[in-house]
């Protein structure tokens, strides 16, 4: 049993070299950290009024927000209407009390990964502190407890096992954008690889 | 300043030739960062801000827990990380 062809209306949403799958593929590099969420904090720091830092259960109090949208990874694959919960990214920039001189972020995650993104690319309504997919909680091989949702962006941007925000006058290279990926990541561009 | 001498040459020489040998790119990887930190143990070659951190998310993405399999990106990182290791390699 094949899927389904694809109805002209769901080719429009898979971007230019991408194929559509219904699994979720798992990658990353290294180990699926062991996450402690007795132990676990996330920190919002950097040009912020506001800086703060939230354990588990604080940060279960934020107000929620689900997005329905599809997602495509780097490695070619896309998967269409997905969904995925959390807290809404304009929740936590509201809180910090970004300053002016806020205009890039860099994603701090479990392992010294890093994910960065400009600002305007964040502040998005469908962008999210991720902690839910397919109404479950976000199973730790897909980032889980908490990952960055990026989805107008290639998936490596929608950092796993997030644990901070840092907000920056400058734009600092994430883990992948250092050694070769695209600094932007546009799906729709094929943004792809620095090389090209 | 760069490293010079038989020794630095050597030593880039040689962990340019791990990097780019046939076989698994993980392989590769922990035979180059293994020839990079015994040059530096040498004082063949110097440690690099960027070096330094190349070599932090290599070990990073070749770090295997007790129980799990390494991840489907840890070779694809390693070929990356290398790429820049090797054009890095002049300044060290």
């Amino acid at each position: 049993m094949g899927r389904a062809p694809l109805t002209d209306e769901q080719k429009k949403r898979v971007p230019p070299g991408q194929y559509v799958t219904e699994k979720f593929p798992v990658l990353h590099y290294g180990s699926v950290p062991r996450v402690d969420l007795a132990r676990w904090d996330f920190k919002v720091y950097g040009e912020v009024d506001d800086p703060f830092t939230v354990t588990w259960a604080e940060y279960q109090r934020f107000p929620r927000k689900a997005v329905h949208t599809d997602i495509h990874c780097v490695t070619r694959w896309t998967k269409l209407d997905t969904d995925f919960e959390g807290v809404a990214i304009q929740h936590i920039l509201g809180r910090a009390q970004l300053r002016p001189t806020a205009r890039y972020v860099v994603a701090h995650c479990e392992q010294g990964y890093t994910a960065n993104l400009p600002l305007a690319v964040l502040d998005d309504d469908d962008v999210l502190l991720a902690d839910s997919f397919d109404g479950k909680p976000l199973e730790p091989e897909h980032g889980g407890p908490l990952r960055l949702f990026v989805p107008k962006r290639y998936f490596w941007k929608s950092a796993k096992w997030i644990r901070g925000l840092e907000f920056l006058d400058h734009d600092q290279l994430g883990f992948w954008e250092r050694y070769g990926y695209h600094n932007d990541a546009d799906p729709w561009r094929e943004e792809r690889f620095a090389d090209g | 300043m760069p490293s010079t001498g038989s020794g630095a040459i050597a030593a880039r020489a040689q962990v340019r030739e791990l990097i780019g040998q046939k076989g698994h790119a993980v392989d590769n990887a922990r035979a180059a960062r293994a020839r990079l930190e015994t040059a530096f143990a040498a004082g063949d070659l110097i440690r690099t801000p960027f070096l330094d951190q190349a070599l932090g998310d290599l070990s990073t993405a070749l770090d295997q827990e007790e129980g799990q399999r390494l991840g489907g990106k840890s070779a694809e990182a390693s070929r990356f990380i290398l790429r820049a290791v090797d054009r890095a390699l002049d300044d060290a």
